[in-house]
């Protein structure tokens, strides 16, 4: 093994434990203290109470958002590591430069959630409460209704493994199909314009919580791949 | 792998559209799981709501998939035994099954609306829209796999690629049939 050699499953690894890296500062910032999952907050309540709960969870919140920044912005890294791994297996570099776009499209998504939330508990008592209301409203939506973005990184990465040769593909196949599969469980986050109570709104079981499980296991499976792929010679190669 | 008694204890299609497919029927029961809870706590409203679907164009959506299905399954043996010719006239029977049931639910849909009924109804009707409208998103996905494994099954040589691509897509066909039997008998029956 020669010293690039080496040093791209040093980048590749890294950009693995990036991956995992964001699903704990995650569960850390949005799940233990930021109040984003399980939801504080519920799309069907009046502006005055997301005042009152964001009040007493104040400081939790903005710690939160802090985490939840640095979460996001990993996913560069990780989504970098995953279109490196793509870019090993062609020729030309199309759907490796294609998954780079919505790397950069989903990441700044992602901190503008995080923007959002902070923004939220910075001066509850003086913003009006509906501004409140729509700072956590904006939150919601950017994480779970934008799934044309978060999907259709999904299906880029599983278009180039399914359309490999034999045995010249990123990734095992399996890994093509969970991504589909990911794809299809954001898909209900588009419900939340639609509802506002009920398993469809922000804080529902269909439109909240499934895709956000989905997304986090995905990051983890495909950190997991990518790690796993780094100690792989090149599939050209092989 | 042929067994002694002939028989084939092959995976068909891949690893990944089974788990594709164990990964869908998890979301699905959950989704199940959110129509039973909601019926027991809204059972007046879910009996009178359903009273007012038209049981028969869910029997006739049923019976469409069941048809569509053997057909698939028609289709893929022939595959296996490379008659393509055949197999992509039953995939196209299929393929019409599969556009007759998204016809038979826009006319459902669209006379439900024109009733004055929409996902804001009440509870039944907001999962009833929404629950198969993610199983109508299942068979749009579902007809151009058809599409796709058509044009495989009718390449010069039917080698084992084709055979795993023809197999796994008919896998995600079968799927969407079970999946709507079920959403069937929670909706128009129980």
């Amino acid at each position: 093994m020669d010293g690039s050699d080496a040093l791209m499953r040093k980048s590749l690894v890294f950009c693995g434990y990036c991956g995992f890296a964001a699903v704990v500062f995650f569960i850390i910032g949005g799940v233990f203290l930021g109040g984003m999952l399980p939801p504080l907050l519920r799309a069907d309540e009046p502006p005055a109470e997301f005042v009152r709960k964001i009040n007493e969870n104040l400081m939790a919140i903005r710690v939160g958002s802090v985490f939840l920044m640095v979460s996001f912005a990993l996913f560069g890294p990780f989504g970098a590591g995953i279109a490196a791994q793509t870019r090993r297996a062609e020729r030309l570099p199309v759907f490796s430069f294609v998954q780079l776009i919505f790397t950069a499209c989903g990441t700044m998504i992602a901190l503008l959630v995080s923007f959002a939330w902070a923004l939220m508990a910075f001066r509850p008592d003086v913003y009006d409460a509906s501004l409140v209301q729509f700072l956590a409203d904006f939150a919601y939506f950017l994480a779970v209704f934008s799934v044309p973005c978060f999907g259709g990184w999904c299906v880029m990465i599983a278009l180039p493994i399914l359309l490999a040769p034999e045995g010249t593909a990123p990734f095992p196949r399996w890994i093509a199909y969970i991504n589909l599969w990911a794809a299809v469980l954001f898909a209900p986050g588009q419900l939340v314009l639609f509802f506002k109570s009920g398993p469809f709104s922000w804080h529902g079981l269909v439109a909240l919580w499934l895709p956000f499980v989905a997304f986090f296991l995905w990051i983890l499976i495909m950190s997991a791949a990518v790690i796993t792929a780094s100690r792989k010679p090149d599939p050209l190669a092989r | 792998m042929q067994t002694a008694g002939g028989v084939d204890r092959r995976l068909p299609g891949e690893l990944g559209i089974w788990m594709f497919v164990a990964g869908d029927l998890l979301v699905f029961s959950l989704f199940f799981f959110v129509i039973a809870q909601t019926e027991r706590e809204h059972a007046e409203v879910f009996s009178r709501s359903r009273a007012m679907l038209d049981l028969w164009i869910g029997v006739a959506n049923t019976l469409l998939l069941l048809v569509g299905s053997w057909f698939v399954a028609t289709a893929v043996e022939l595959c296996r035994q490379q008659r393509g010719a055949y197999a992509q006239r039953y995939f196209l029977y299929a393929i019409l099954t599969g556009v007759a049931f998204v016809a038979n639910k826009a006319m459902e849909w669209g006379a439900r609306i024109a009733d004055g009924i929409t996902p804001m109804t009440n509870d039944f009707f907001m999962l009833f829209f929404v629950f198969t409208g993610i199983h109508l998103f299942h068979v749009l996905l579902g007809l151009c796999v058809l599409i796709l494994i058509r044009r495989a099954s009718v390449r010069p040589q039917v080698g084992p690629h084709e055979i795993r691509l023809i197999e796994s897509g008919a896998t995600f066909w079968h799927l969407i049939d079970l999946l709507w039997i079920v959403l069937f008998a929670l909706f128009y029956l129980v």
